[in-house]
């Protein structure tokens, strides 16, 4: 990839200058996090957006999509109730009988998050903003250093702007019989700029499902930033789940940064039927031999959403296992973008590889880009990638039809089957039961707002 | 009862039925034979309303109903049943689903209640133990990785649990061993009765044992070129086509 000198900035990205300026006195932090911020702030200005000339956006032309950038939230506390909550979440997945962490318009609500009492020990959380004002030394020892890629356009912006976040702890050889359920849920009536950060261990042994649920009560048009740095212990286990549901005109813009221990297991997915805008990019690393992960996913898109999502597994370590399959359905004038590298380095023999990206294309405007890209330096390994993009299959449906069903029973039930095969990964019960309602709802209205 | 005059279809721009007469009244079973090409599947799924089988000439009607202005699923409910030559594989939809699905389809277009659950369970167990379908292979998708003969089984079945009035079974007895070809005729025979007329296509005279036709019809080219009783089926077993096919040139 070549530099590419930046023409003329846009108005988004004077505008990400100018907020800069006029609110980083309001930003949390010490010292220490001002250079952090001041460095990333740098990188942003000499990258700007990222554009289609940036080979890892080549489909997502974020620069031309991001007309303006709005008001960054936080200036003005928002409160919900839990029937908000609720109203936002639905049924199941309020109903989960998880620990909950709620952040209103990127601030941390104490009033509705708790931790339920038999497993308080377990679970330490502490807002990022809190964190970031009297950094012990610890964070700051590995904080944005996450499994990190330099020259992050998006995750510098979060550096920069960060406001808050969770800092979650799940303690050594803690096995967590409830999800703790991360949830975002956006109110605000003006437009918002939300930034928020997480920074997650899991210890040693321990074993915990994280739900990250990115919801909206009102803010059809919020532009989010969200990064997620997890660092997974050795021979623990992790289930670690995003629902995006934000606003038909809203932008999603996240980053999770994986760094996965020795014999350990994760577990990722994510599930998106929101936002008009959303790219959702997974770095992945192994840090330790004999470790795996599963990274799957459902987008269901309509209308003229777009959805992106770029992968970057590396393995760097002999005798590891990496497994993704994502679905996506698309109608009307959806787009949908899969980019996945994998990246086997020299010393990593052994390694084990499969990735798997399938469209379904129920409108002749829908559109479906795949990218695999293999980097294979080591030769005992077993790599491989596919992509498919089809329609539902006639002989198929006439079958069914033949049995008596209607054409919209048949398709409701082929494309259920279609991103079942991905939701099957999914291990929770209840959140797998969640995903397919909502899969099953998305059919029957693609309603939303 | 069946009853088609003077049909004629194209599929894919090219002729394939040519002006087929044909009437099946309820209560019998008429078997269609003929050579590989001559049209036999083209009429069933042109009875079934398949896109792309375009009827040009002619016209099809079931008890009084003209099947043509139908869409496919209408059919169904009209009692159309094509137990396919082959059978499709639907995964991801369990075969308990798919013929929940199915059955409640027609039932609802038929004016007639949903059935329960356990009434449901009931009745499916029920004919998949006289067909010889296992409870394990309810659970598993329909059709995938199921042998030839037991997606044959599975097309009997669900003729079964539908109840339709009009059964087309399309080479139902290719890839049956020789227990299941009794197994499934005797299923088939099980739902032999007065309101209900039947089309076997079919190769072998063999079926015709199990299965015993009112009469034997001999398609080529898009044509029925001669008609008889169960034993033509015999005499075709034995001399071939020949004869029949060249009456049309002659
Ligand atoms: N899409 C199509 N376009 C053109 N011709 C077609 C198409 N589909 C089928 N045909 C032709 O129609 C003719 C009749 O086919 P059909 O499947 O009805 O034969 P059949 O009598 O069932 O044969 P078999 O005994 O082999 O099952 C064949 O010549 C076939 O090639
Ligand atoms: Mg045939």
């Amino acid at each position: 990839m070549t530099a590419v000198t930046n023409i003329q900035k846009t108005d988004a990205e004077l505008g990400l200058a100018q907020q800069f300026d006029d609110t980083r006195a309001n930003l949390p932090g010490n010292a220490w996090v001002n250079t952090l911020r001041e460095d990333a702030i740098r990188t942003f200005a000499k990258l700007g957006l990222p554009h289609r000339r940036v080979e890892a956006w080549k489909y997502t032309d974020l620069r031309s999509m991001l007309k303006v950038a709005n008001t960054p939230a936080g200036s003005e506390l928002h409160t919900v109730s839990d029937a908000d909550l609720y109203q936002a979440l639905g049924a199941d997945l309020h109903g989960l009988g998880a620990h909950h962490i709620v952040f209103v318009d990127g601030v941390y609500d104490e009033e509705n998050s708790f931790i339920i009492g038999d497993e308080a020990g377990l679970v330490h959380m502490t807002s990022l903003a809190e964190t970031l004002d009297n950094p012990p030394e610890w964070f700051k020892g590995n904080f944005n250093k996450v499994n990190p890629r330099d020259n992050d356009h998006v995750v510098a912006l979060n550096t920069a702007f960060m406001r808050d976040g969770a800092v979650l702890e799940i303690v050594k050889d803690a096995k967590l019989k409830r999800p703790v359920h991360l949830i975002f849920i956006s109110s605000s009536k003006s437009a918002e700029a939300i930034t928020e950060r997480h920074f997650i261990h899991v210890e040693e042994g321990a074993s915990a499902t994280i739900l990250e649920s990115y919801v909206h009560l009102r803010a059809p048009d919020t532009q989010r930033n969200s990064v997620t740095e997890l660092s997974i212990g050795k021979g623990a286990k992790v289930n670690h789940i995003k629902f995006q549901h934000e606003g038909a005109q809203a932008s999603h813009l996240s980053n999770w940064m994986i760094s996965i221990g020795e014999s350990a297991n994760y577990r990722g997915f994510q599930f998106t039927i929101g936002a008009k805008v959303s790219r959702n990019t997974i770095n992945v690393n192994f840090d330790g031999s004999h470790s795996e992960a599963d990274i799957s996913g459902v987008a269901m898109l309509w209308d003229e959403q777009h959805s992106d999502t770029t992968m970057d597994i590396v393995h760097g370590v002999p005798n590891t296992l990496s497994r993704e399959l994502f679905k996506t359905v698309l109608d009307d004038r959806g787009r949908a973008v899969f980019q996945g590298k994998l990246v086997v380095k020299p010393d990593a023999q052994k390694t084990d590889a499969k990735q798997m990206a399938h469209g379904m294309l129920l409108s002749e405007t829908a559109e479906f880009d795949a990218k695999p890209e293999l980097e294979i330096y080591a030769d005992d390994v077993v790599c491989g990638h596919g992509a498919t993009s089809g329609q539902l299959d006639e002989d198929m449906m006439f079958y069914m039809r033949q049995r008596g069903m209607s054409e919209e029973t048949v398709q409701t039930l082929l494309i259920l089957a279609f991103v079942g095969e991905a939701f099957e990964l999914v291990e929770d019960e209840d959140i797998r039961a969640a995903f397919t309602a909502m899969a099953q709802a998305w059919l029957g209205g693609k309603s939303d707002e | 009862m069946l009853k088609i005059e003077n049909l004629h279809a194209t599929v894919g721009g090219s002729k394939i039925l040519n002006g087929i007469s044909l009437e099946i009244p309820n209560g019998e079973v008429h078997a269609i034979m003929g050579p590989n090409g001559s049209g036999k599947s083209t009429l069933s799924y042109v009875l079934a309303g398949r896109d792309g089988y375009e009827v040009t000439q002619g016209t099809a009607t079931l008890n009084g109903t003209n099947l043509l202005d139908l869409e496919v699923d209408e059919r169904a409910a009209a009692g159309v049943f094509l137990a396919f030559q082959y059978p499709h594989e639907i995964p991801g939809v369990a075969t308990f689903i798919f013929l929940r699905h199915a059955l409640n389809s027609v039932r609802k277009a038929r004016g007639q209640e949903e059935l329960t659950t356990p009434d449901f369970m009931r009745l499916v167990k029920g004919k998949a133990a006289e067909l010889g379908v296992k409870d394990e292979m309810l659970k598993r998708p329909l059709n995938v990785g199921f042998s030839g003969g037991e997606k044959k089984r599975m097309e009997i079945l669900q003729m079964a649990i539908l109840e339709p009035s009009l059964c087309i079974l399309d080479e139902t007895d290719s890839g049956l061993d020789i227990d299941a070809l009794k197994t499934v005729s005797e299923g088939v025979n099980a739902l032999r009765s007065k309101d209900r007329s039947m089309l076997v296509i079919t190769h072998y005279q063999r079926l015709l044992d199990y299965i015993v036709p009112d009469k034997v019809h001999v398609l080529s080219k898009g044509k029925i070129r001669h008609s008889g009783g169960k034993e033509l089926a015999l005499e075709l077993e034995k001399s071939g086509y020949a004869e029949f096919v060249d009456e049309d040139a002659a």
